[in-house]
């Protein structure tokens, strides 16, 4: 079974493959049994106002529940602010941030 | 069953009695504002219910404030399931991602929530434009065309998999 760090890696590599608009997508830090959370910086979404999180079910090749939410990049300059909040377990302190690789 | 549950299971029984209505409407040839009105609703409520399967949500904010349509569909798009599904077909899964989150935009302008000024057309009441007072029923409602396109299709089949798909636990 894979770790979560390799099935983390393995998303968000996917996300950036699937997504043009993802400029950087924060792994947000959790306990081992926790699901996967990703905030997804996506310049082709639109702004909400609020930063909205959906689970998803574990799969055989994802075998964590996966939350991902996301926010235009101006967002994430008010999440950085703390002009807007994150949701409860979720916190930009302790986050990775991975970039767009360069094409 | 714990209230947040209780919630999310009622929100998507809705969610997919609404899913059924707009089905119904879209045989009948009616003004497209119906169906489109029932199309909304669905995902409106298809939003909240997977909101609320986060464990620790905060019912009484999704219930109570909009959760964006779009911003689910996005998510939905890059969930584990659907990624397995597109394995090795990246171009049809970015193809998907790009039409299916500019329909569910689209959708989402149609919900009362949003800012009726910026986004007048709506499927319910009459808006104006310049000296002209647009009525949905008689309105055709362009920017939602993509509909009967392919990737509109593909977005139809999409919403339909999450209606199928969903349970009130991750």
């Amino acid at each position: 079974m894979p770790t979560k760090e390799e099935v983390i890696r393995s998303l968000v590599s996917h996300h950036f493959r699937v997504e043009a608009g993802l400029e950087q997508i924060l792994v947000i830090p959790g306990e081992a049994a926790e699901p996967i959370k990703l905030l997804e910086v996506n310049a082709n979404t639109f702004p909400s106002g609020t930063v909205d999180v959906f689970a998803f079910s574990p799969t055989q090749d994802v075998p964590f529940v996966t939350e991902i939410a996301e926010v235009t990049p101006e967002e994430f300059e008010r999440l950085k602010r703390r002009d807007l909040s994150l949701p409860a377990g979720w916190t930009l302190v302790g986050a990775t941030a991975v970039h767009r690789p360069a094409a | 069953m714990t209230r947040r549950e209780r919630f999310a299971l009622a929100f998507y029984d809705q969610a997919k009695s609404d899913w059924d209505v707009y089905n119904s409407l879209a045989k009948l040839r009616l003004a497209r504002c119906h169906e489109l009105h029932y199309l909304q609703m669905a995902c409106e409520k298809l939003a909240k219910a997977y909101a609320l399967r986060k464990v620790d949500a905060d019912v009484d904010s999704v219930t109570e404030q909009h959760v964006a349509f779009h911003s689910f569909i996005n998510a939905y798009l890059r969930s584990p399931a659907v990624a397995k599904a597109y394995a090795g077909q990246d171009a049809r899964h970015r193809e998907l991602c790009k039409t299916s989150g500019t329909i569910a935009r689209e959708i989402e302008k149609l919900a009362p929530a949003v800012d009726r000024k910026a986004f007048p057309e709506n499927a319910e009441y009459p808006w104006e434009r310049g000296d002209t007072v647009l009525t949905p029923c008689k309105y055709s409602f362009p920017a939602l065309s993509l509909l009967e396109e392919p990737g509109g299709r593909a977005f139809l089949r999409l919403v339909a998999e999450v209606v199928r798909d969903y349970t009130p636990t991750a």
